[in-house]
């Protein structure tokens, strides 16, 4: 059996290319440093090294962007990639937010990853990884910007993701053309996904219409030990101590994993039977030791008979989908592309 | 209001790429990139590293992981402690932590400011171990940054006036641009009108209505433009210091390169700073401390600061001098101070600086620059002269601060989107200053640079700001090579930004350099040279 710090660096590195293991261990130790036995986290030292990248109203690829403030108060930016048209391949400046002229134009809202505390919307991973969101679904994509922890904990990315879910939904240049209605998707991977899940909760009790959830790898836990947990710690790239970490972090203090936003179907959950939930995509990793609980999350959907996708990638492991050098990128990214298009 | 970031969309084309692939940088880095052999989906997540060089990276990678779980030290500790420089070159990162956890941590010596007295500390971290200077990665930075990417941040739209404001400023400017005065008249009188109606005490009608003013200006008076930065010296210093309290722009840029500087003149005894722009002076107070708490005693400094002769009689560089003296006898640093009066920074020569050879010698100029960049078909561009004379001294350190912003685009209508963005982003951060007189004031101090931005031309447009991305390949050329500011001068820039400012404002490292900026769009950016010692020019990679 594994111990959290006993590191297995030939299995992981037979897994994936070299390229992506140098990203992603690149990544380990990084956090590794910034995360203090205390609590704590070395803010300055994780902005500092974290690669961002600025918006681009000029398109590169079919595809520009530009920063949005959507609330003042909380300083909540988000970042609009739009698809550029035929008619329109050079976007005016004064008309970035010129009317979507499609029939329809599906809107996703992205919640990056970085377990709650980690990446902003201008990381690079994230700007790029948005961007293909773009090209690949004919999409506008907005990346928000939310408040992480532990400096902001539960529930204020849930609120961001709110604010931002509430500011799309009211945008008359995002609505389609064929209804006049702002076709919404919630997309997120790791943390990110989770918040999906709540923000969409939240969307079903105020009656905002959410197309659909795509769940990358989300981040879900509870207090017991699973059997993914004890097999896979620190075996690709993830251990149990820092996922603890997070929750830790993230979650209210004095609170444990069976809270209801770590593990929606646990203990403490609520059942969503009878609830109208947007259809899910769940990607789970095969490598990815939070597997049990990410499957639990599946299953809880099924129960409460809510209709849900999951795509198992048995040899996949966490952040399999930053960049396009293997297969499950590619088939991961070809369903989503099929979920978001089945409602045209 | 909305505004949107310019990147010269209003109208010449601006080399956006047109691979079909997913996501490629533009044209002229996917070719850098490939003389390189950098790996493509790695500079897609923001790092550089050669394709060759990938499995060292790795075994690297490995062997920091194994010296990290098998190391005693607190780990988190350590990554404080140590300085880090440029991560986007990951072997030199993965390097650097490799010898920082084979050997006792380092202590630099940093700069704070003291929250209760206002007054820079140097912090305690030095004075216990054996303080040493930690690596200085040389790195050379191979891509160039596309001019086409800034940032573009606004609030959402509050009326939609404002949307016709800034439709009717573009349509104007274009008039002036395609030389239709008539048409562009008629513009600002509807532009006027609707002034009337909108909010013009903050948001996009105050700092639209500076660009009206600009156009009027330019219209009507022709670009000579009459003298637009005609207040005296005695003004232009009085906005500046109003400048300076207002916003955090020029304490960032002080407070980053006093650190670059007492890093570099680290283990000289003498020392000599030339200020290419002393005004009351306000950099020096803050390294004339941190020098004299240095371990090991101050070394001699020499201050030469460059200003404008004043008209009447007074010596004001002399009067400034001598304040900085006594603060320095007060503080027992030996000091010596000489001012140069010159009109204009070209005018300067480098005997008027008597730089003694034994000294080591620090260049700093704040937003300086650029005024050189005037182009006079007749004669030696200014900016080669002096970065030549600047190069023939040897400085131990050349530090460059410059407003991050395209304002020197040769088509008139580019320079204006970018500069409305630019201002509009600048006089929203500046919303958060409360405190008057200094906001006003600071709002006349940019409201001059608007004015020379948008009705200036030839020699009299001085405001001929360029971003990071030009200054690197212009300094490269000219014989100089980054020293990259690191992790800890990022850090104390945060923090100083906690201690002074308002939500909003964000610190960035790009490439060994640091940006301060509002809502995720820098605005001015701090960068450290020394001359390339081999006496050729260094050419971009």
């Amino acid at each position: 059996m594994a111990r959290s710090n006993e590191v297995n660096l030939n299995e992981c590195k037979m897994v994936v290319p070299l390229n992506t293991w140098v990203l992603i261990s690149n990544f380990k130790l990084a956090y590794n440093l910034l995360r203090r036995p205390d609590g704590t986290f070395n803010r300055h030292l994780a902005e500092f090294l974290d690669r961002k990248v600025p918006a681009n109203a000029n398109p590169v690829d079919g595809v520009f962007s530009f920063d949005v403030l959507i609330d003042r108060g909380t300083s909540l930016l988000s970042r609009i990639y739009r698809p550029t048209t035929a008619e329109e391949p050079q976007p005016n400046i004064a008309e970035l937010e010129k009317p979507v002229t499609a029939a329809v134009v599906p809107v996703i809202i992205f919640f990056h990853g970085g377990s709650f505390t980690h990446s902003s919307a201008n990381s690079a991973i994230y700007d790029t990884l948005c961007r293909r969101l773009v090209s690949l679904c004919k999409a506008v994509v907005v990346s928000v910007n939310y408040r992480r922890a532990p400096e902001n904990r539960y529930p204020c990315a849930y609120d961001d993701g709110w604010t931002a879910l509430k500011w799309v939904n009211s945008r008359p240049w995002l609505q389609s053309q064929k209804d006049s209605k702002v076709h919404i998707y919630l997309a997120g991977d790791s943390s990110g996904g989770n918040i999906a899940h709540h923000v969409a909760l939240r969307a079903i009790e105020s009656g905002i219409d959410i197309l659909g959830s795509i769940l990358l790898n989300p981040m879900f836990g509870g207090q017991e030990r699973t059997e993914s947990e004890k097999r896979l710690d620190g075996k690709y790239f993830v251990t149990l101590r820092d996922r603890d970490w997070y929750w830790r972090a993230y979650l209210p203090e004095g609170e444990d994993r069976d809270h209801p936003a770590c593990n929606p179907f646990g203990p403490n959950g609520r059942s969503l039977e009878g609830i109208k939930f947007p259809k899910s995509l769940v990607v789970v990793a095969g490598l990815d030791l939070i597997q049990d609980w990410q499957l639990a999350y599946v299953e809880g959907l099924k129960k409460a008979g809510q209709e849900v996708k999951l795509l198992y990638m048995e040899q996949a492991t966490i952040g399999f989908y930053l960049l396009p050098n293997n297969h499950h990128f590619h088939t991961v990214m070809d369903e989503i592309s099929k979920f978001v298009s089945s409602d045209c | 209001m909305v505004l949107y970031d310019s990147a010269t969309l209003g109208g010449s084309c601006s080399g956006s790429s047109s691979s079909s692939s997913s996501s490629k940088p533009p044209p002229l880095q996917q070719r850098q990139q490939k003389q390189q052999d950098i790996d493509g989906f790695l500079a897609g997540a923001g790092y550089r590293v050669r394709s060759s060089e990938l499995r060292k990276v790795a075994q690297r990678l490995e062997r920091l992981e194994t010296a990290m779980v098998n190391s005693p030290a607190d780990l988190s500790q350590l990554a404080s402690d140590t300085i880090h420089y440029n991560p986007s070159d990951l072997a030199s990162w993965v390097d650097s932590l490799l010898s920082e956890l084979t050997q006792p941590p380092t202590c630099p010596s940093e700069f704070i400011m003291d929250p209760v007295s206002n007054q820079t500390v140097v912090s305690d971290a030095w004075t216990t171990a054996e303080p040493h200077m930690p690596q200085v990665h040389q790195n050379i930075s191979y891509e160039q940054q596309s001019l086409n990417n800034q940032l573009t941040v606004v609030p959402a739209m509050e009326e939609d006036s404002g949307i016709r404001l800034v439709h009717m400023l573009m349509t104007c400017a274009e008039c002036v641009q395609r030389g239709d005065f008539s048409l562009a008249t008629s513009c600002l009188e509807d532009m006027q009108g609707l002034l009337t109606r909108v909010n013009t005490v903050c948001g996009i009608g105050k700092v639209a209505g500076h660009f009206i003013d600009a156009l009027s200006r330019r219209i009507f008076q022709g670009i000579g433009g009459g003298s637009v930065n005609g207040g005296s010296a005695y003004e232009n210093e009085l906005l500046y210091h109003h400048f300076y309290e207002a916003c955090p722009y020029l304490k960032f840029a002080h407070f980053t390169a006093n650190q670059a500087i007492l890093e570099a003149f680290d283990g000289h005894d003498c020392v000599h700073v030339v200020d290419f722009n002393l005004m009351h002076g306000l950099q020096w107070p803050a390294l004339i401390q941190a020098l004299a708490l240095r371990p090991g005693g101050p070394p001699l400094l020499r201050l030469t600061g460059i200003g404008p002769p004043s008209p009447d009689g007074r010596d004001s560089l002399r009067e400034i001098g001598l304040r900085l003296a006594e603060l320095a006898r007060s503080v027992n640093v030996r000091f010596a101070f000489r001012g140069v009066a010159a009109s204009r920074l070209e005018d300067v020569k480098p005997w008027m600086l008597q730089v003694n050879p034994k000294e080591s010698v620090a260049v700093n100029s704040i937003m300086q620059l650029h005024r050189l960049l005037g182009s006079d078909p007749n004669r030696n561009s200014p900016i080669e002269t002096v970065l030549s004379w600047i190069r023939s001294l040897n400085p131990k350190i050349m530090t460059v601060v410059e407003q991050e912003a395209n304002h020197n685009q040769p088509g008139f209508l580019d320079r204006f989107t970018e500069a409305l963005h630019y201002y509009s982003t600048m006089f929203d951060s500046l919303e958060a200053c409360t405190v008057q007189p200094n906001k006003a004031l600071a709002e006349i101090y940019i409201q001059r640079e608007i004015a020379n931005v948008v009705s200036c031309e030839g020699s009299a447009r001085v405001e001929r700001h360029e971003p990071l991305s030009k200054w690197r390949t212009r300094l490269s050329g000219a014989g100089f090579r980054p020293l990259h500011l690191g992790s800890n001068a990022y850090k104390q820039a945060s923090m100083l930004l906690t201690l002074f400012s308002a939500e909003g404002y964000s610190v960035e490292e790009n490439d060994g350099c640091l940006t301060l900026g509002w809502h995720s769009r820098p605005l001015i950016a701090a960068s450290a040279w020394q001359a390339v010692s081999d006496g050729t020019a260094d050419f971009p990679a």
